[in-house]
């Protein structure tokens, strides 16, 4: 089967999330299944995007979900680093960055402000 | 919670597109000015590659690309649409179906010469097209949309459609994020995602309307234009914001867009675009599998039903008797809405013969036209996917032995173009396909010749007509004098005689020289469930299917013993052949003082079939025979009876065709 040839499965070490290469919509119900049970099981996630990462809108949407699920549990979920690479111009190309509030400004790019 | 496989999902949603496409392309090129045809074409290429994109198959998307654009340039009007183009295409699409379905394969070598012929019949178009004049003053239009929910797993992917809108011009896309739900309530397949849009653009707004061509059906779009008198959208400070480094503060981006001021007041063009999405939302999508699995189950629940009758029948207790007869109708109706629900209409079979008949056009250097008629025939679905073989030998035959070369049949007073036309109707319990052509008919001397050569009959044979033309159904007989690579092999029809007499089906030929064949596939419309007719023949139980039963006679035993090495009897002046199907099962019985004749029939042919009782209507759920029985020619499968015994399926065709045989040697007997 096609979806074979690439690392499907998240990693987790400590409070850290680590997604897949391939985080897309070809992958997105595995890394949902994850992530929803590592949040449900820890207070803080820290969430780790591989290096040169395949992504697409849905593991945008996934996040902004996680990023609801966590708050209303007084939960905390940050991103490791602020997006660069195919994350920025995937959050460019769909539309997140206009309009930003602080706090998805805070947790997208690591800036506590957007003008 | 169970997610659908979005990659079997894609791969079913782009085979159907690429069907389309095909379609497309061959009735364009029937008439390569047909604009809707272009954009019908277009819109396939471009859904493929987007939803190619979505779901990883990058060489399918990126091969795709390069026909989307030829076609684009067709729509623009930059270039012609040409046969050759038509025909480059229509390779390249055999080759997306390989990229869809093996997309690791080794595929480069072929995509490159097909690239190769594509740019090479665009490029031989006459491409003096005026280009577009130029646009309108610019207009800021004020876009919000949103996809259907199931948009994602279906294969669109939103990023390309708002990539093209930026495309359009000076652009602000703004996500609506309110719609997305908490994780643990995510379906994370599903687009919670809507945007609003300002664009400001000189171009139409059916550019913009063309973005969402492919989705429009089952979205929601507004689009209001208000006119602007120069560019009123600053550069997206997003650009900044993407190449600026992590590291550095936001704050020092450029200044933010602020939405253009409207020049004018806004103009209500609001286009609500969602009027189908009820209508789509209302079809559900099924796989064949689930649909065999609950016929199964059905299947079962007949037989089930089938004892319960029995025993509430030999009971005295009415309310178990009025259960059994709610429980007979319940499944009754059952089984009819299952029979429907598995009924396809011939038009998705019918559909790939244009194509074949295209190529075989080609290869051959003839001109075919195909004509298809009754395409909403409706048959079981596993009858429609076992037909489809017998017909590509059938109609190959045709286009390669049936029609004459243009010259030969304009020195015979016939138009240059061969005619095939596949059809299909209903009669009875029976869909009849058709296929004819207006070729040079098949030559009988040569077919005894060839008959006789091969020992297949003896020299001067006695044959009717049907039975000589039957011949070419035999294993390895063909009288083409060349083997060519479409056929001559002798193979073809000996699959087309085993298909058919797998299906329970009969074959029927006519020919008239010089004018063209015909040939007649009846076949029952399903193979899983049928109304049969429960008889005795000594101790042992059949089931004559009853769509095949015309009338039931009695026999006296003073009428049997007339008939007597006639075996024949008087039907409203005409004579009806029968079979003792004692003597044929070999029972060993003596006959009942009132034996019955059973009229069965296919198509014009009758014969009787004595037997000693009939018993009663009974819904017959077929079991094929076992692998030792299945050379059996008489009984086309087995069922089991409401007290688990189990009766065999009278095969109607072979018994038949065996009465009318009998007839035949009894009348050269005279």
């Amino acid at each position: 089967m096609f979806l074979g040839v690439f690392m499907t499965t998240s990693t987790f070490t400590d409070n850290h999330f680590s997604l897949p290469p391939n985080a897309t919509l070809r992958t997105i119900t595995t890394i949902h299944q994850d992530l929803l049970e590592f949040v449900a099981h820890n207070d803080a996630t820290v969430v780790e995007f591989a290096p040169d990462s395949q992504i697409d809108i849905s593991i945008l949407q996934l996040l902004e979900a996680a990023r609801i699920y966590a708050g209303t549990g007084g939960k905390a979920i940050v991103l490791a680093k602020p997006a660069t690479g195919t994350l920025l111009d995937t959050l460019r190309r769909s539309g997140f960055l206009e309009g930003m509030s602080n706090d998805d400004a805070n947790f997208w790019l690591h800036q506590g402000e957007i003008q | 919670m169970s997610f659908p496989d979005p990659i079997a999902v894609f791969r079913t949603e782009a085979a159907e597109l690429l069907e389309q496409v095909e379609a497309g392309l061959l009735d364009l090129n029937v008439n390569l000015g047909d604009k809707d045809q272009i954009d019908a074409v277009f819109r396939g290429l471009h859904t493929l590659k987007g939803s190619g994109a979505m779901f990883g198959f990058e060489a399918l998307a990126a091969f795709t690309h390069h026909c989307e654009t030829a076609f684009d340039r067709v729509r623009k009007g930059e270039v012609p649409a040409t046969q050759a183009l038509v025909t480059a295409v229509l390779d390249a699409k055999d080759h997306m179906r390989a990229l869809v379905e093996t997309p690791s394969g080794d595929h480069e070598a072929r995509s490159e010469y097909l690239l190769a012929s594509l740019r090479q019949a665009v490029e031989g178009s006459d491409g003096n097209a005026s280009p577009a004049a130029a646009g309108p003053a610019l207009t800021l239009y004020k876009i919000r949309f949103s996809l259907p929910q199931n948009a994602m797993a279906n294969g669109t992917n939103p990023l390309p459609l708002l990539d093209e809108l930026r495309e359009l011009g000076e652009c602000r896309i703004v996500a609506d994020r309110s719609g997305i739900p908490s994780l643990d309530q995510l379906f994370p397949t599903d687009l919670h995602l809507s945007w609003s849009v300002e664009l400001l653009t000189a171009q139409p707004r059916s550019a913009i309307e063309d973005v969402f061509i492919f989705v429009m059906d089952e979205m929601e779009l507004e689009i209001a234009a208000e006119q602007a008198s120069a560019p009123a959208v600053t550069p997206a400070p997003v650009e900044a914001v993407a190449s600026t480094p992590s590291a550095q503060p936001v704050s020092e981006a450029p200044a933010p867009v602020q939405p253009p001021a409207p020049a004018t007041a806004p103009v209500p063009a609001v286009v609500p675009v969602d009027a189908k999405s009820s209508k789509a939302s209302e079809n559900v999508r099924v796989p064949a599998e689930k649909l065999d699995e609950l016929m199964d189950r059905v299947g079962e629940l007949v037989i089930a039903q089938s004892r319960l009758s029995q025993l509430a029948g030999g009971s005295g207790d009415l309310q178990l008797r009025a259960v059994s007869e709610d429980v007979e109708r319940l499944s009754g109706e059952l089984r009819d809405t299952m029979m429907v629900l598995r009924m396809v209409p011939v038009a998705h079979l019918f559909g790939r013969f244009r194509r074949l008949v295209h190529d075989l056009a080609h290869e051959t250097g003839k001109t075919i036209e195909l004509v298809t008629e009754g395409e909403t025939t409706e048959v079981d679905k596993s009858v429609i996917e076992r037909l489809a073989d017998p017909l590509v030998h059938l109609v190959r035959n045709s286009c390669d032995h049936g029609l004459e070369p243009p010259e030969e049949r304009i020195a015979a007073g016939k138009d240059g173009a061969g005619h095939i036309s596949l059809s299909a109707r209903q009669q009875a319990g029976e869909v009849i396909i058709t296929i004819k052509d207006d070729g040079r008919g098949i030559n009988k001397e040569r077919v005894r010749a060839k008959a006789e050569s091969s020992g297949l009959i003896q020299p001067n044979a006695s044959l009717t007509d049907q039975e000589l033309y039957q011949l070419i159904f035999q294993p390895g007989f063909s009288t083409a004098q060349t083997v060519t690579n479409l056929s001559g092999r002798g193979v073809g029809m000996d699959v087309v005689k085993r298909t058919i007499d797998a299906l329970r089906g009969t074959i029927n030929v006519a020919s008239h020289p010089g004018k063209g064949s015909e040939i007649s596939l009846a076949i029952p419309l399903t193979l899983a469930i049928i109304d049969g007719l429960l008889v005795r023949v000594g101790s042992g139980r059949y089931v004559i299917p009853l769509s095949a039963v015309e009338e039931c006679l009695e026999l006296s035993i003073e009428e049997d013993m007339r008939s007597r090495g006639r075996s024949f009897i008087s039907l409203r002046d005409s004579l009806v052949p029968f079979i003792r199907l004692r003597d044929l099962f070999r029972t060993g019985t003596k006959p009942d003082p009132f034996q019955k004749v059973v009229v069965i029939s296919t198509g014009s042919e009758r014969v009787g079939l004595v037997v000693d009782q009939i018993i009663g209507d009974h819904q017959t759920v077929i079991k094929a025979m076992s692998k030792l029985h299945h050379d059996v020619a008489t009984f086309s499968g087995a069922t089991i009876l409401g007290d688990g015994d189990v009766a065999l399926i009278l095969d109607v065709g072979h018994l038949v065709a065996e009465g009318q045989q009998q007839e035949a040697h009894l009348r050269a007997a005279g």
